[in-house]
C-alpha cells in the first residue's frame, strides 16, 4: 500500500535539470550576441597578459628570442632608489590629487546644483567642462607662458611685492622644488575640475525632490539639507568613482610628462615618467621591454592592493562594496 | 530555417574575424627575389627595398615621386616608411621585436652601435673594401672608417671594429651665434678666449638700454623696450644625449661628461668626476649667478630656443652648422631685417673646440634577404656621385628642383630647388641626405647659399670628430640613472644652488653603484679604493 501523498510537499517531484548542452542549444541566440565580446575580451585584455612573461626575461626589441632571467628584473627594481624615489612620487601626487579632486569636484557639482537659472547653469558647465579637451601638450604650453620668467605669475607676485626683481626675471616656476606640486595640483584642478563633476551632477539630478519638501517642512537650511541629504545620496556614487580613480592611481603619466623636466626629477618624477625614462626610451641603447613590463607587474599588483583595501574599508563601514 | 541561417552566418562570420585577427599577428614579410634588371644573365638586383627613415623627406613633400624616379632609374621598387620623428626609435623597435624590420634602416649614433652590438646588422666591411666607390677615392674615408665599431662579440669573438652602418652624411655639429649688430651697437669685438665671451654676454644683457641706433634709426632701447633679453639661450644645460657638451662649447671646453677612455689613466672613468668637469660646472655657476645664460635653460626645448633667437631677443645661440645657418638668418631677417647674425671661430683647438658627432648610420638588417645587392643599389648608389646622389640629396626633376643647365651629354650643370610641395613658401632643401654634408666628392650641379658654406668651412676648421659612443649591454643598463644625475647635477648648481663641490659629492654618491659595475665591466679588475679617493678629493677641494 503506497503512502498517502501530503498535500503541499512535492519532494518526490524530481524535475530533471536540462544538460548543459540543451540549456547552450536553447539559448543559442544569446551565447552567439555575446561571442564577439568573449572574442574581443580574450584577443585585447587576456591574450595580451601573455606578456607578463616578459617581466623575467630580458627581452629587448632585437629580433631574438627573449631570455629568461628569473627574477633578476624585480631585483634590479627593488635596489634602485630612483624607482623607490618614483614611487614614493607617485604615491604622493597621486593621493593628493585623488583627494583633491574627489573634494573639489563634489563641491562645485554641489554649487552647479544650486544654481537655478538653467542657461547660466549651461553656460558655467560649459566653462568648467571645456579645459578637460584641451590635451595635456597644450595645456603645458599655455602653463610654461603663464609661469616663466616675467610670466603672468610672477608679475603679480612682483606687484604685490612677494618677489623682487631678480626672482620676477630669473624664476622659472615650474623648475622649482618646493613649489612644482603644488602648481601641478593647481594645473591639474583647472583642466579635469568641470568633467568630475559629471558624474555627480548626474547623481544629484536622482534625488527625489520629496526630501528636500521635507525636510523645508521640518526647518532644515541649506546647509542642513546637504549635509543630511544631498551628500548622504551620493555618498555611494562617491565611493564607486573613487575606488575605480583609485584602480589608476599609479597610472599618472602624460600630465606630469609634459611639466617636469631634471630640476625637479626628486618630487616629480613618477612610475610612468620613470618607466618612458629609463626601459621604454633610454638615451642610450636598446629598450628594456623586460624591465619595463616587470615595473608594470608591479605597479598593477600595487593598485589591486590599493583597490582591495578600499573596497575592505568600504565593506567594514557601509557594509557594502564594490567588488 | 531562416534564423538559422541567419545563426550560422554570424558564426562564420565571427570566427573568420577572429581567425584573421590571428593571422595577422603572424604575418611574415613577402620573398624578395632577385632580378637581372640589366640584362647580363646575372641575377644582381633585388625586386624590391624596404627603409626606414626619419630624417627624409616627408611624405606629403613627394615620397611617391621619389620611389618612382628611384624605380624608373634602378629598375628596383623601393617602399618608405617614415614614423613621426618622436615616436622614430620606438617603431625601430617594434618592427625588430616582431621580426620584420626594414631591409635598411636610419640610426642615429646612440643607437646604431647598441643595434650592432646586439648582432642583428649585416656586416658591411668586407662590402665596402671591396666597392667601386672606395676604388674610386671620392669617398672622404674618415666618415665611413668612423663606424666601425663591436658586432655581437659573445657570439663571435672576431665581430671587433667591424663597420655594421653606412654615414648618411658628415655628422655636422654646434656652432656659436652670435649677434653682430649687438656687439657693434656696445663696441664688442669677436671674443677670443672665455673670459672675453663672458664678458660679452654680461654686456648683452643690456643692450636694451643702448641708445645706438639700427639700420632704421631705431635704438636698441625702444626697440627692445618691455622685452626680456636673453644674452645667451639653451636647451638644457647638459644634453641629454652623446655627445653631452655638444652646446655650451664655451663652457665645456675640453670636459667631456660621458664614459671614456682616460689615455692619461689607461682606464674608462666617468668624465663627470673629473677636475675639467668640475671647471665647467664653476663656470656655469657664474655665469648663471651674473644672470647671462636663458633662466628656463633646463625646462627648454630646442625649439623653444630657436624660437627665441629667431624673434631676435637673444644674443648668442649655439646650433647646427650649415643649412641652419641659413635658416636661423632667414628666420631672424623676417623679424628684424636690421638683425645680423655670425658663427663665431672656437677659440683654440687645444681645448675650445667644436664637436662634429659621429655620423647617422644607415645599417642593414640581418632580417635582409639579399644585403649585398641591397648595399649595392641603396647605399652605394646614393653616395655615386651622379645620378643616386642627386636624387638623394636634391630629389626629382620637375618635383623638387628644376634643371637650368646640361652639359652636351645630358649631365645636369646647373640646377635650382623648387619650392616644396606641402608649402610654396619654402624652398625644399634635402630627399636624404644634405647635399652640403656629402661624404663623397660631388660635383653638385646646385649653387650653394655661402651662409651654409661659410659656417661649414668655419666648421670644418674648428672641430673635432668624435668617436661612437661606448656600447656595453651592461654599461646600458647603468647608464639611464647615470643620466637621471648627471640632469640633477646641474640643476642642484643653478636651481638648488648648492655648491659645486656639494653637487658633485651628491653626484657621486648617486651614482656610486651603477659606477662600480660600469668599471668593473670596462676596466676589468681596478684600484677602485683608489678610484675612489680621487674623487672624494676632487668634492672636497
Amino acid at each position: 500500500m503506497s503512502q498517502p501523498v501530503q498535500k503541499g510537499n512535492y519532494d518526490h517531484i524530481i524535475v530533471k535539470k536540462p544538460s548543459a548542452w540543451v540549456r547552450m542549444k536553447k539559448y543559442a541566440g544569446f551565447y552567439l550576441m555575446f561571442l564577439p565580446v568573449v572574442v574581443v575580451l580574450f584577443i585585447f585584455y587576456y591574450a595580451p597578459m601573455y606578456g607578463i612573461t616578459f617581466a623575467f626575461t630580458n627581452y629587448k626589441p632585437n629580433g631574438k628570442a627573449a631570455q629568461f632571467v628569473g627574477l633578476a628584473n624585480f631585483q634590479k627594481l627593488f635596489s634602485d632608489p630612483t624607482f623607490w624615489s618614483s614611487f614614493k612620487n607617485t604615491l604622493i601626487i597621486s593621493s593628493v590629487n585623488l583627494v583633491l579632486a574627489t573634494v573639489t569636484s563634489v563641491v562645485v557639482a554641489l554649487l552647479l546644483n544650486e544654481i537655478q537659472r538653467a542657461m547660466v547653469k549651461k553656460v558655467i558647465n560649459t566653462v568648467l567642462y571645456l579645459p578637460h579637451f584641451l590635451s595635456w601638450v597644450v595645456v603645458a604650453s599655455i602653463f610654461m607662458l603663464l609661469l616663466q620668467p616675467n610670466g603672468l605669475l610672477s608679475q603679480i607676485l612682483y606687484a604685490l611685492h612677494l618677489i623682487d626683481a631678480t626672482s620676477l626675471e630669473q624664476t622659472d616656476w615650474l623648475t622649482q622644488k618646493n613649489c612644482w606640486r603644488i602648481v601641478f595640483y593647481v594645473i591639474d584642478r583647472w583642466k579635469e575640475i568641470g568633467w568630475g563633476t559629471v558624474i555627480y551632477i548626474a547623481a544629484l539630478a536622482g534625488i527625489s525632490p520629496d526630501y528636500y519638501e521635507a525636510a523645508e517642512i521640518d526647518g532644515a537650511n541649506r546647509w542642513q539639507q546637504t549635509l543630511n541629504i544631498t551628500l548622504p545620496s551620493i555618498s555611494n556614487t562617491i565611493l564607486v568613482v573613487f575606488i575605480l580613480n583609485l584602480a589608476r592611481v599609479l597610472n599618472i603619466f602624460e600630465s606630469v610628462f609634459v611639466l617636469y623636466n631634471s630640476a625637479v626629477y626628486s618630487v616629480a618624477d613618477v612610475i610612468g615618467t620613470y618607466t618612458y625614462r629609463v626601459g621604454l626610451k633610454p638615451t642610450v641603447g636598446l629598450p628594456n621591454y623586460g624591465y619595463s613590463t616587470t615595473i608594470g607587474v608591479f605597479r598593477s599588483i600595487v593598485s589591486l592592493i590599493l583597490v582591495i583595501i578600499t573596497d575592505n574599508i568600504s565593506k567594514r563601514v557601509r557594509g557594502y562594496g564594490l567588488v | 530555417m531562416k534564423k538559422n541561417i541567419l545563426t550560422k552566418a554570424a558564426t562564420i562570420a565571427v570566427a573568420l574575424l577572429t581567425v584573421s585577427g590571428l593571422s595577422a599577428c603572424g604575418s611574415s614579410k613577402q620573398d624578395v627575389a632577385l632580378i637581372d634588371a640589366d640584362g647580363d644573365g646575372v641575377a644582381d638586383e633585388p625586386e624590391s627595398i624596404s627603409v626606414m627613415a626619419t630624417t627624409i623627406l616627408t611624405e606629403n613633400n613627394g615620397h611617391a615621386e621619389f620611389c618612382a624616379e628611384y624605380e624608373r632609374l634602378t629598375g628596383i621598387k623601393l617602399t618608405i616608411e617614415k614614423p613621426e620623428h618622436n615616436q622614430y626609435y620606438e617603431k625601430v623597435g617594434i618592427t625588430f621585436a616582431a621580426e620584420e624590420p626594414a631591409d635598411v634602416i636610419e640610426l642615429g649614433s646612440t643607437y646604431y652601435p647598441s643595434y650592432a652590438a646586439e648582432g642583428v646588422l649585416w656586416d658591411m666591411t668586407d662590402a665596402w673594401e671591396a666597392s667601386d666607390l672606395k676604388a674610386s677615392g671620392i669617398a672622404m674615408e674618415k666618415y665611413i672608417e668612423g663606424m666601425r665599431t663591436d658586432g655581437d662579440v659573445a657570439s663571435d669573438p672576431e665581430a671587433t671594429q667591424r663597420i655594421y652602418g653606412f654615414p648618411n652624411q658628415r655628422g655636422n655639429g654646434t656652432i656659436t651665434y652670435v649677434r653682430k649688430d649687438w656687439m657693434d651697437a656696445l663696441g664688442i669685438d669677436e671674443p677670443t678666449n672665455y673670459d672675453e665671451f663672458l664678458e660679452m654676454l654680461v654686456a648683452f644683457k643690456d643692450i636694451g638700454n643702448s641708445e645706438v641706433e639700427d639700420a632704421h634709426g631705431v635704438s636698441f632701447k625702444e626697440k627692445y623696450a618691455g622685452q626680456q633679453i636673453y644674452p645667451l639661450t639653451v636647451a638644457g644645460l647638459i644634453s641629454t644625449e652623446s655627445p653631452y657638451e655638444i652646446y655650451l662649447r664655451e663652457f665645456y671646453q675640453d670636459a667631456r661628461p660621458d664614459i671614456h677612455y682616460d689615455k692619461d689613466k689607461g682606464m674608462y672613468i666617468d668624465g663627470v668626476l673629473t677636475q675639467k668637469m668640475k671647471d665647467t660646472l664653476l663656470r656655469i655657476e657664474e655665469a648663471w649667478n651674473l644672470g647671462v645664460i636663458d633662466p628656463q635653460a633646463i625646462s627648454n626645448k630646442t625649439s623653444t630656443c630657436r624660437d627665441k633667437f629667431q624673434s631676435g631677443i637673444v644674443g648668442c645661440f649655439n646650433y647646427w652648422a650649415g643649412t641652419w645657418n641659413r635658416t636661423l638668418d632667414k628666420n631672424l631677417q623676417q623679424k628684424d631685417d636690421t638683425a645680423v647674425m655670425i658663427p663665431l671661430p672656437s677659440f683654440d683647438m687645444e681645448k675650445e673646440y667644436y664637436i662634429e658627432r659621429p655620423a647617422i648610420a644607415y645599417v642593414i638588417t640581418n632580417f635582409c634577404q639579399h644585403p649585398e645587392e641591397v648595399f649595392e643599389n641603396f647605399i652605394l648608389y646614393s653616395h655615386d656621385g651622379g645620378e643616386g646622389q642627386l636624387l638623394f640629396t636634391h630629389g626629382v626633376e620637375d618635383v623638387h628642383y628644376t634643371v637650368d643647365e646640361r652639359a652636351a651629354d645630358g649631365t645636369i650643370t646647373k640646377a635650382t630647388a623648387l619650392p616644396t610641395m606641402a608649402d610654396s613658401n619654402t624652398e625644399f632643401e634635402k630627399s636624404f641626405f644634405d647635399a652640403a654634408l656629402s661624404i663623397t666628392e660631388f660635383d653638385d650641379p646646385f649653387e650653394i647659399d655661402e651662409r651654409i658654406t661659410n659656417s661649414l668651412a668655419m666648421f670644418d676648421a674648428d672641430s673635432i670628430l668624435y668617436e661612437l659612443p661606448i656600447m656595453d649591454s651592461t654599461v646600458a643598463e647603468q647608464l639611464p640613472d647615470v643620466e637621471t644625475s648627471k640632469q640633477q647635477l646641474l640643476s642642484n648648481i643653478v636651481i638648488e644652488k648648492m655648491s659645486v663641490n656639494d653637487a658633485l659629492a651628491l653626484y657621486a654618491s648617486e651614482t656610486e653603484r651603477q659606477r662600480s659595475i660600469i668599471y668593473q665591466t670596462l676596466n676589468g679588475d681596478y684600484d677602485e679604493a683608489s678610484v675612489e679617493a680621487e674623487i672624494a678629493s676632487l668634492v672636497s677641494d
